[in-house]
This record gives C-alpha cells, structure tokens and sequence, in this order.
C-alpha cells in the first residue's frame, strides 16, 4: 500500500492523527487545566476559599464523620443495582474508612466502602463520599460541585462517558494514538533540530500553521510522549484486565500469602472489635516518620475491617515533598494500637512506576513544574490545533473544486474542539456564579450548562463554516473567539459581585488560587480579544477584494 | 480500502491480543519463577504500551500484512495459551 516507510508513517500521523485528535485536544486541554484543579474548586466554591488544612483528628472529629455515613451514595445504589442478584440490600455492611488530603486541599474527602452481599462478584463494593471541613468536620452539601476536580479532571481521562467505561477505552486508544502520532512525526520531518527554532509567522498561513505545528510537538516532544505513555500505565488495570479475568487465581494466591507475610489480615474475623485510638498511632507513625528525617503530613488514612477484630489502621505519609501520592506506610492493629509492621523500602520497579505516575498526576509540591505542565499542555493543544488547521488550508481548494465537503467537517470539527471547548468551560464557570445558591441540583445544572453551551457551539461550528466548501475561511473562528473572550473577561467580573474576591483583595491578601483563576481568565479574554481582531482582516480584505472586482 | 481497515484493523486489534499475550505470559512466567504478583505486573504493564506502540508502527509500515496478523494473532494466542498453562499448571 506505501512506497515506502516515510509514507506509511505520513498516512498514520495524517488519519490518525486527525480522527483522534478530535479527543486529544479534549484530552490535552482539560489535563492542563487539572494541574490546577483544586485552584479551580477554591474559584467555584468560595465557601471553600481558606488555607489548605493537615489532616485532622481521627478520635474527636473523623471518627464522629465516618459513623454518620451509614450508607452509599446514591448514584452508588443504582450503580450497584446491576451488579446483584435480585433486590438490593436493606443495609450495607461497613466494610473499610479512608481519608485522603494533599497540600493544596482545605476541604477533605472521606470515603467508606461497604459490602454488597448479593453481589454476583464477590469483589464488588460500594462507596459512600463526603467532603468536609476538616476544621468543624460540617459536612458541604454534595450539590457543590468541585468543578476542577470533580468535573474538568475525570474529563480529561474518562470523558464523562461512564457506562462500560468507554469514556477510558477511547482515551486510551487516543494516547496509544498519540505515541504513535509522535513516532510518526519525528519520521516525516527531517530537520528536526532545525525545527526547534523556525517560526515565520511573517510567511504565508500554511507555513505558519506547519511552523507552529512542528515547533509545539518537537519543543515539547518529550512531555507529550511522557504524558501519553504514564497515562496509558496509570489505567492499565483497565485497559489490559488480566488479574479480574485470566489470571484472577494467581491473585487469590498472591493475596493469601501477602497477608500472612505482613500480618495485615485479607479478611475480617467475624468477631466484634473495639478501636483504639488512632491519633495515637498517628503520634507513633510521626515520631517514626522523624526518626528518619522525613516530614510528618499524613495524607493517607485507612481503617480496614471496621469494628472488627481483624481491623488494622494504615497511616501513609504525604507525598508533598517527593514524586509518589503517598509513601512509607505504618499499619497498627485497630483493636490495641499495637504496631503491625512498617512497609520496606520499595522495590526498584515499583519505584519506577511510582515516579512515572506520580510525576504524571503531580500531587508533590513544585510550583515551577506545575506551571510548565499547564504550557505543556497547551503546546498539546497548539500543536493538534494546528495540525487540524494544517489538514483543512491543504484540502479545501482541492475539495471545494471537487464539491467534496471534508475540509469543511473537519474544519466545523476543529471549532468545535478548539473554541467550542473554551466556550463550553467558560459558561459553565459564568453558570456557578449566576445560579442561585439554594437551586436544586445546582452541581447537575453546571454540567447541563457546559454540555449544552459545547453542543450549542458544534451547532454554530457547523453552520458557520459552510463557506469552506467554497474554499473561503469561516467566520465561525472569528465568531466563537468572541464569544471566548466576552465569557473569559465575564467570568471574573461575575466572581467579584457575587463575592466580592476581586483582584485587588486576593492579590493584596496573596490567596493565589482564586487570584491565579482570574489572572488566566482575564489573559485569555484579552488574548482572545486580539485573535478576534486579527481574524476580522482576511474578511476585510476579501470584501474589498469582491467590491473592486464587482 | 479493504486492505486499509485490515490493516488497522491489524494495528489497533491484532496488536491489543499479541499484548494481552505479552502480558499474561509475562506475568504468569515471572510470578512462577518466584517473583512477586504485584511486581510482575507492574513490570509488565510498564513494558506493555511500548510493545503495543511498537507492533501498532510496525502494522503501517511493513510490507506484508499477511505476515503482521499472523504474528500478532498467531503470537497472541500462543501466549495467552501459554500464560493459561502456567496458571492451570498451579
């Protein structure tokens, strides 16, 4: 079918690269807006807006929480619906208790999972959730909606689209599609080093496009393929389910032995156990993390086999200040607080694998990265934009010779990834200013908003770029530009009447998160007002052009 | 355009069953060679998307795409036949 290997690997680049990149700027876009996530929460949920809290006391303020969930959520319940053998059961079994926090959280997420009875995978569990204020432990009403963490964040690697999981499937086939998009691309072009430093953004517009392509997917050629492959390795449990189907007796065998080799029982006893107190042993596991030189943040916290006599309590260390979500666990009996054992250095694959995820999802303290993150995920953005602008400049005078209309679907595509994307995010930001606070299902309202406000823009997409077909640019661009820079620079405007954080008091009282939020937001409706502005010329032009003429 | 599809249809399917493959069997061999569970998976799964990427490349570009699904279905199945002995085998 090809010549030769080059123009195989032109073909991959050209189709894959088009058909999934459609998900991968999604991918990309919102991956970068997650690195600031818990930013995000802070902006969307101003009651929120205090400074990140340790971990707080199990004994007089966690402990009181986890009793009050006595049962799962209830998308939960209906979830679990498809997983029994006839009716649910009346009350769950209370089967472990966790809290996980990081160093930019203020609020904290508690989790308790209960037992299914009748379900027909034995494996299968369901969860109950609460956020709280770790300093009263109140609960915040789960109608208030984490929009970085909750919604951008499982965006980015799900889509949203949770039945069979299918949101990870695609996602995943994008970022196999991803590497193989970059394998490509180094083949095609020949002058890579030389690429590294060309933008002519004087020369003609396809040259532009190609410039600004090669530059944004060779400068961050790295981070694109690291990004792409970790996140491929953090779901690998998905996406290759070998340990719940083919070699599931492996498992069983390997959990029996781990749990007679570090003492931390598989299962419960069947027989009722009080708790000791775990701030004690949270005492302990600081005084032992120190007596090795290491900080004492918990940022892990797991009670298993609740009120059980074979219940244990897992104390793990934050991973703030190293490339790991958690580390160097401490596990006490729950029933006498006598310690079990301290988890053994780990060992060297398992470290390999905890620098690469945990340097993928960032929950260590590092500003500058960050920051570099987000632009690397923009350059992503960059770089399939351009690619998608690239396609459409080299077809469209060829297809609308032919009367073929692919440069224009690909071309309404592409608005609708691009600026519809930004459109979709903004309003839905707008939306959790304007909506009142006491409206019903407000969290469900926010996402109906940024759902319909992307649909509505694929509408607009599709009609604006019908002029395409006649090999002209489409005013849907210019169009949805604006509506991205109105948005942008309403959002924060709508952010300070509703609470009155306006620039000058977050930045004179350095509360960085809401400050931050609205620094971006301003920029991108200032730059988004001069693409704007930029794209009105070639329509000028082109009407001066058709006035001389006529 | 029959000859496209098959070949991602070799690319994106054949390749997903020849890693399966890799995956099982490496696992399986690795734990039965005393190496422990979680290990042996982790190390599998940090070597799978790459072997993925790679079979995935070679699908475009070799000449012969008889010769690519027979590889990848052929060596697929004789891994995953293999990974199942091994558990069988315990």
């Amino acid at each position: 079918m090809y010549q030769t290997f080059r123009q195989s690997m032109t073909w991959l680049h050209t189709w894959f690269g088009l058909v999934l990149g459609f998900v991968l700027i999604v991918v990309f876009f919102f991956g970068a807006l997650s690195v600031f996530d818990r930013e995000i929460d802070r902006w969307a949920q101003p009651a929120t807006r205090f400074a990140p809290q340790p971990m707080p006391s199990f004994d007089h303020l966690l402990r009181p929480v986890f009793e009050r969930i006595t049962e799962p959520d209830p998308d939960a319940i209906e979830l679990a619906r498809s997983l029994v053998d006839g009716p649910l059961p009346e009350k769950y079994p209370v089967m472990d208790w966790s809290a996980y926090t990081t160093h930019r959280d203020p609020v904290l997420d508690v989790y308790v999972s209960f037992d299914l009875p009748n379900a027909r995978n034995p494996d299968d569990h369901v969860h109950g959730h609460q956020t709280i204020d770790p300093r009263s432990g109140t609960q915040l009403p789960a109608s208030d909606l984490k929009i970085g963490s909750e919604f951008f964040y499982p965006l980015h690697y799900s889509l949203h689209l949770e039945w069979m999981e299918l949101g990870y499937w695609i996602v995943g086939f994008a970022a196999l599609s991803m590497l193989a998009a970059l394998v490509s691309g180094v083949v095609i072009h020949r002058k890579i080093f030389r690429e590294l430093f060309t933008f002519r953004p004087q020369k003609q517009r396809q040259r532009v496009n190609l410039d600004l392509h090669n530059l944004t997917g060779v400068v961050a050629l790295p981070f694109h393929f690291f990004f792409a492959f970790t996140g491929l390795v953090i779901f690998a449990g998905i996406y290759f389910p070998v340990s719940e189907t083919q070699l599931h007796p492996l498992v069983e065998a390997h959990e029996q032995a781990a749990a007679a080799a570090t003492g931390l029982p598989h299962d419960p006893a069947g027989i009722a156990a009080p708790l000791a107190s775990v701030d004690a042993m949270v005492g302990d596991a600081q005084r032992r993390w120190a007596a090795r030189g290491m900080g004492g943040d918990v940022g892990f916290l797991f009670v298993n086999h609740v009120g059980d006599a074979n219940g244990y309590v897992s104390i793990y260390r934050a991973g703030t200040d190293r490339i790991a979500l958690t580390g160097q666990g401490i596990h006490y009996k729950a029933s006498t607080g006598a310690l079990i054992r301290e988890d053994p250095p780990e060992t060297a694959i398992a470290s390999v694998n905890e620098f690469l995820t945990g340097l993928h999802l960032q929950h260590f303290r590092h500003w500058l990265l960050r920051f570099l993150y987000l632009f690397g995920g923009l350059a992503g953005c960059v770089c399939i934009a351009t690619g998608f602008l690239f396609f459409v400049e080299k077809r469209k005078q060829q297809h609308a010779r032919d009367g073929v209309a692919g440069a224009r679907i690909v071309d309404a595509l592409a608005v609708a990834t691009i600026t519809g994307t930004l459109i979709a995010a903004l309003s839905m930001l707008v939306a959790n200013r304007l909506l009142p606070e006491n409206l019903v299902d407000r969290d469900e309202w926010q996402k109906n908003v940024f759902w319909l406000t992307w649909l509505a823009s694929g509408i607009h997409a599709f009609w604006r770029t019908t002029v395409v077909q006649d090999g002209e640019s489409a005013p849907a661009w210019r169009e949805q530009t604006l509506v991205v820079a109105v948005l942008a620079v309403a959002a924060p405007i709508l952010n300070w009447l509703t609470t009155g954080d306006h620039l000058l008091v977050t930045l004179q009282a350095r509360y960085w998160p809401v400050a931050g939020i609205d620094l971006f937001l301003l920029a991108t409706g200032v730059l988004a007002g001069l693409v704007a502005h930029r794209l009105r010329r070639p329509a000028l032009a082109h009407t001066r052009l058709a006035a001389m003429k006529s | 355009m029959v000859v496209t599809l098959s070949r991602i249809a070799a690319a994106v399917l054949g390749g997903y069953i020849f890693v399966w493959g890799v995956v099982a069997l490496s696992i399986a061999s690795l734990a039965a060679g005393g190496m422990d569970y979680d290990q042996a998976w982790t190390l599998a799964m940090l070597l799978a998307f790459l072997v993925y990427l790679l079979v995935f490349i070679w699908a475009f570009a070799a000449r012969r795409l008889a010769i690519v699904w027979v590889v990848l279905l052929g060596g697929g199945a004789a891994m995953t036949l293999g990974a199942q002995l091994l558990v069988g085998g315990r």
